[in-house]
C-alpha cells in the first residue's frame, strides 16, 4: 500500500496531464470571469470605448436604485412561497409513500419525479396556458365555484404566487425522494424502541424523524432557498418581470440589464452584490439550523 | 380495520398526487392534437373532441424546429461525453495519485462551487465574446464543462474503490492513465449515468446562456427556439403545445430508462 502512495517523477506528470484540461478550463471560464467581474464593477465599461475606473460609482448606483432592492426582495419572498409549500408537500408526501410499496409505489415515485426533468420553458408555457384569462384551466376552475375571473399573472396580487406554482410542481417531486432516501435509512429499531417506551406518532416525528434528517434538510433547505432566488425562466417567459416588477427576480433584473445598459459595470456590480446576499443567506440558514439544534 | 381503512386512503391521496404531478404534461400533449380553435374553449376539456395529427406533422416537417432538434442534441451529447471524460479524469488524480500542491489544486477547484452561476454570467460572456466564441457551437459546449460538483462526486465514489484492484495492476506494469481508463472508467457506470442525466438534462434545458450569446437563428437550442417560438406565434397554442410535447420527449424517454439510477443517485450524492 505504501507503495502506491510514495511519489514518483511519473506519477506528478501524469496527474497534472490529467488535471490540466478541467483547470484549464475552470480558469478560463470560472476564476478568470470571477476577477475580471471584480475588475469591471470598478469601471465605467463596455466593449466600444476605453474604460474609466470610476471607483465605488457602479456599487453606489446599483445601491441606491429602488429596483435592485426590489428584486432581492421578490427572490426572497419567491422562495419565502416555494420553499415552505414544497418543504411541508414533500415531507408529508415522503411519509405517505413509504407505507406504498410494490409497483403502485414505484409508479407513484416516478409520475412525482418526471416534473423534474421539464424545463422552465416547457413549464412557463404549460402555466401560462392555465393561467389564460378566458379559456385557461385555473378561471375555469374558480368560475365553476362561483368566483370571479382572476388575470393570474397581470394583477399584482397573484402574480408572484402564480409564478411560484410550476416552481414547486418542478421541485416537488426531487425534494419528496430526496426526503424518501432519508428516511429509508432510519433504522426500524429506533421506532420500535420508542413505541416500547410509550411514544405515539407524535413523538416519533418530533424525536426520530426530524432530528435525523437535519442534514438532509439543510441541504434541501440551502439548495432550494438559493436556487429559487436565483430563478430567472418561469418570469422571464410568464411576466417578464411585470407587473409593475412585481415578479422582477434578481436574475431577471440582471438580465435585463444586461440587455438595455451597454455599460457592464453596473449589471456586474449587481451580480457580485447578489453573490454577497446567497452566501450570507446560506451562511444564515447553516447557523440557524446548526444552533436550533443545540438547543433541543 | 381501522388500518385498513389509512392504508386505503394513503393509496388514494398517493395516486392523486401522481395524477396532478404528470396531468400538465399530458395535457400539453393533448393540445397538440386539438384543433386551434378548441385549445382554449370554454368549459374546459381535456381530450380532444376531433384528433388532428397536422401540428404535430407540421412540426416534423418544419426544417428550423428539426435543426434544433438535432443541433441541442448533438451539442447535450458532445458536452455530457466531455464532462464525464474530463472531470473523472481530475477526481481520479485527486482521489488516488500523490504530488506536490495536490491541496492547493483540489481547493482550488472546490472554491469554485461556491461560485453562483449568475456572478460570472456576464464576465463569461465577455470572455467568450473576446475570444470570438459568440455565434458558435463552442459557446455552447465549452464554458460548463468544467464541474467542481462533478468532480466532487465522482471522487467520492472512487474513494469508496478497494485499492486492491489496483495493486494488481501495478504489479502487472500498469502506468497511472492505463489503471484509470481500464479499471476506473469500467467501475464507474453508477456514478456517470447521475452525473450524464443531470449534464444532458442541463444542455437541453438550458436559456439564458443560448439566449445571450446565440443570436444566429441555425444555432438556436431547443429551448430558446421554444421562449421565441411562444412570443412569435402569440396565440396558436395548439402548435405551441405540440412542439414543447416533442421537445420534452427526449429527456422524459431519457429518463424512463434511467430511472432506477437515479434514485440510487440520490444516495451515491451523499447528502446524508
Amino acid at each position: 500500500m505504501k507503495k502506491l502512495s510514495a511519489i514518483n517523477r511519473s506519477d506528478k506528470k501524469t496527474a497534472f496531464l490529467m488535471l490540466l484540461p478541467l483547470i484549464g478550463l475552470l480558469t478560463a471560464f470560472v476564476i478568470i470571469p470571477l476577477f475580471y467581474a471584480v475588475f469591471v464593477s470598478f469601471y465605467k465599461w463596455n466593449f466600444y470605448q476605453e474604460n474609466i475606473f470610476i471607483g465605488f460609482e457602479n456599487y453606489r448606483r446599483v445601491l441606491s436604485d429602488p429596483l435592485f432592492y426590489k428584486a432581492m426582495w421578490t427572490g426572497l419572498k419567491f422562495a419565502a412561497i416555494v420553499i415552505p409549500a414544497q418543504f411541508i408537500l414533500a415531507f408529508l408526501f415522503a411519509n405517505l409513500i413509504r407505507t406504498l410499496g410494490g409497483k403502485f409505489g414505484g409508479f407513484v415515485k416516478t409520475s412525482i419525479y418526471i416534473p423534474h426533468v421539464i424545463s422552465g420553458v416547457v413549464a412557463s408555457i404549460i402555466f401560462l396556458f392555465i393561467y389564460d384569462f378566458d379559456g385557461g384551466l385555473a378561471n375555469f376552475i374558480i368560475t365553476s365555484l362561483g368566483l370571479e375571473q382572476v388575470a393570474w399573472l397581470a394583477d399584482v396580487k397573484f402574480a408572484l404566487t402564480s409564478i411560484s406554482i410550476p416552481a414547486i410542481w418542478l421541485g416537488f417531486g426531487l425534494t419528496t425522494l430526496v426526503m424518501l432516501a432519508g428516511l429509508n435509512d432510519i433504522p426500524k429499531t429506533y421506532y420500535e424502541a420508542a413505541v416500547i417506551d410509550g411514544a405515539n406518532a407524535w413523538h416519533k416525528m418530533i424525536y426520530i424523524t426530524i432530528p435525523l434528517l437535519k442534514n438532509i434538510f439543510l441541504y434541501l433547505l440551502v439548495v432550494g432557498v438559493t436556487g429559487a432566488i436565483q430563478q430567472f425562466d418561469l418570469p422571464y417567459l410568464m411576466t417578464g418581470g411585470g407587473p409593475l416588477n412585481e415578479t422582477m427576480t434578481p436574475n431577471l433584473f440582471i438580465f435585463t440589464h444586461f440587455t438595455k445598459d451597454p455599460y457592464m459595470g453596473y449589471t456586474v456590480a449587481s451580480a457580485l452584490l447578489l453573490f454577497v446576499i446567497l452566501a450570507v443567506i446560506s451562511a444564515v440558514i447553516f447557523k440557524l439550523f446548526n444552533s436550533k439544534k443545540m438547543d433541543s | 380495520m381501522k388500518e385498513k381503512v389509512s392504508r386505503y386512503s394513503f393509496k388514494i391521496i398517493g395516486f392523486l398526487v401522481a395524477a396532478i404531478s404528470i396531468f400538465p404534461l399530458f395535457w400539453m400533449a393533448m393540445a397538440g392534437f386539438k384543433k386551434e380553435s378548441e385549445v382554449l374553449s370554454y368549459p374546459f376539456k381535456f381530450f380532444p373532441s376531433e384528433w388532428i395529427l397536422t401540428n404535430y406533422i407540421e412540426l416534423l416537417q418544419n426544417p428550423a424546429f428539426m435543426r434544433s432538434i438535432g443541433l441541442t442534441l448533438f451539442v447535450a451529447v458532445v458536452a455530457t461525453t466531455l464532462i464525464i471524460f474530463i472531470n473523472s479524469m481530475a477526481a481520479y488524480v485527486f482521489a488516488r495519485l500523490e504530488f506536490p500542491t495536490k491541496n492547493f489544486w483540489w481547493l482550488y477547484v472546490i472554491m469554485t462551487l461556491f461560485i453562483p452561476s449568475m456572478a460570472i454570467l456576464i464576465p463569461s460572456y465577455i470572455v467568450v465574446a473576446k475570444l470570438h466564441m459568440l455565434n458558435t457551437i463552442y459557446v455552447l459546449i465549452i464554458p460548463g464543462i468544467a464541474s467542481a460538483m462533478n468532480v466532487f462526486l465522482i471522487r467520492q465514489f472512487y474513494l469508496n474503490i478497494p485499492t486492491e484492484l489496483e495493486d494488481a495492476a501495478f504489479i502487472d506494469g500498469a502506468n497511472r492513465f492505463k489503471i484509470y481508463w481500464y479499471i476506473f472508467l469500467p467501475l464507474s457506470v453508477p456514478v456517470f449515468v447521475l452525473v450524464g442525466i443531470t449534464a444532458f438534462l442541463g444542455y437541453w434545458n438550458s436559456l439564458i446562456w443560448p439566449i445571450m450569446t446565440i443570436s444566429d437563428e441555425r444555432l438556436y437550442q431547443i429551448m430558446q427556439l421554444l421562449a421565441y417560438f411562444r412570443s412569435d406565434q402569440g396565440n396558436d397554442w395548439a402548435m405551441i403545445m405540440a412542439g414543447s410535447t416533442i421537445a420534452v420527449i427526449p429527456v422524459v424517454v431519457l429518463f424512463l430508462i434511467f430511472q432506477k439510477h437515479l434514485v440510487e443517485g440520490i444516495k451515491i450524492s451523499g447528502i446524508k
